[in-house]
């Protein structure tokens, strides 16, 4: 059984996480709270989903998906593109167990030829690789949902609040 | 046969210059072809470029003698900085809005390019802590966090100072990844804490190639299925890099 404080708490680690993804690309330093609040809010949800029993790629599409539009407002009221907030807030969600996993099992496969135990590892690693490139996929795509819904090239035309 | 204008050209060679930087600095190929189309218009000319992730090219017509120049850029080796990336991105809008001329913009791009980076040790102990976050989000307690931050701040230190001394990008990897899990791996040999097989996994994961990647789907989403396809391929030569790594830690200590 989880305890309510397990959440707020990943939520905590998952900032720091995508806080030193964002000083590792030399952020600009008036984006570093709302990258904090991003990666936990958008690692949260992940958890979240999981925990009611979705799947990981599913879970990372609603992560990303929160970081993507919440980096609207955030690109807005510090005058930096969007992508600045997100990449790194979803770094943290980036598959990087499965894709090191996939490739210890391709280095495995390259040197084991013809035992038994080929095709459980030819099975995790085809396994693994698919996790990975699903769940990159649904991150691009969760960060770039809310340009391709309103069809602009710049988040800087896009309209919070309607205006008039 | 009348001459191109020396403005034109000068334009064409701020304008290559900001989309090298731009390629360099981790940006989409969709957003440096709106940046450098977005500037190039609010001068008056019409741009046509072909983005690839080595070399730029960039035809700048003018609007009133219909007149062209053609030229050729390659970008320099690849290290993210979103500084740079939301600097442009500021600059171009306000070379619509401000009116810029040519010097302004170079004296942006100028100072753009000498803003610092973080302090190093900040660096260091930031992306350390990362790490132990990770540790943390997997399930670690306080000692595989302490393993996993130690390793990746040994790892992080050899990979820039392997960076520094000019190695080829995935080698500088490949020394960080070897550098971290034989660190956490000592954890895994001794058996420090209740799963030291937690630090050894997450000790690595701040190589992990996430710009690229992401950048790869978002090219790919985008239309641009060629450097959608070369970015992914370069995130995967740096992911078997730190497998490599991972492998060389774990064939010493025989784990």
């Amino acid at each position: 059984m989880t305890e309510w404080y397990h959440f707020p708490e990943m939520g905590v680690w998952l900032g720091f996480a995508a806080l030193g993804f964002a000083i590792l690309f030399n952020v600009p330093q008036r984006a570093l709270p709302f990258i904090w609040l991003l990666g936990a809010l958008g690692g949260i949800t992940k958890l979240l989903v999981l925990h009611f029993g979705g799947n990981i790629i599913l879970a990372s599409l609603a992560g990303a998906t929160l970081v993507g539009f919440l980096s609207i407002p955030a690109a807005h009221s510090k005058h930096a593109p969007p992508l600045v907030f997100s990449i790194p807030a979803v770094i943290p969600m980036v598959p990087g167990a499965f894709a090191y996993r996939m490739m210890l099992g391709l280095i495995k496969l390259a040197g084991n030829t013809g035992t038994e135990s080929y095709s459980d590892v030819l099975n995790s690693a085809v396994s693994n690789g698919l996790k990975t490139l699903f769940i990159l996929l649904s991150l691009a795509a969760g960060v770039a949902i809310p340009m391709l819904i309103t069809r602009k090239e710049s988040a800087k035309e896009i309209k919070i609040v309607k205006s008039k | 046969m009348e001459k191109v204008n020396t403005r034109t050209k000068e334009l064409a060679s701020t304008l290559l210059e900001i989309g090298a930087l731009l390629m360099s600095s981790g940006a989409s190929t969709g957003r440096i072809r709106v940046t450098i189309s977005r500037i190039a218009e609010a001068l008056g000319y019409t741009s046509e470029l072909l983005v690839t992730h080595r070399a730029l090219m960039l035809t700048l017509v003018e609007e009133e003698s219909q007149n062209f120049f053609s030229s050729l850029k390659r970008t320099s080796p690849h290290g993210v900085n979103f500084k740079v990336v939301s600097g442009i991105s500021r600059m171009s809008w306000r070379v619509v809005e401000e009116e810029w001329d040519l010097p302004q913009i170079n004296a942006e791009i100028e100072r753009l390019r000498s803003l610092p980076h973080y302090p190093r040790l900040v660096i260091l102990l930031l992306v350390s802590l990362a790490g132990a976050s990770f540790c943390r989000l997997f399930g670690g307690e306080a000692i595989e966090m302490g393993v996993a931050f130690t390793a990746t701040f040994a790892g992080l230190y050899v990979r820039q100072e392997s960076a520094k001394h000019a190695f080829n990008g995935y080698m500088c990897v490949f020394f960080g990844s070897l550098t971290a899990s034989l660190i956490s791996g000592a954890s895994v040999k001794w058996g420090l804490g209740t799963d030291p097989e937690l630090a050894f996994a997450t000790s690595v994961l701040f190589l992990i190639p996430g710009v690229p990647l992401i950048n790869s789907f978002t090219d790919l989403i985008d239309g641009n299925i060629m450097n959608g396809l070369v970015r992914g391929a370069n995130g995967m030569i740096i992911s078997f890099a730190i497998a490599l790594g991972m492998l060389g830690a774990m064939l010493i200590y025989n784990i």
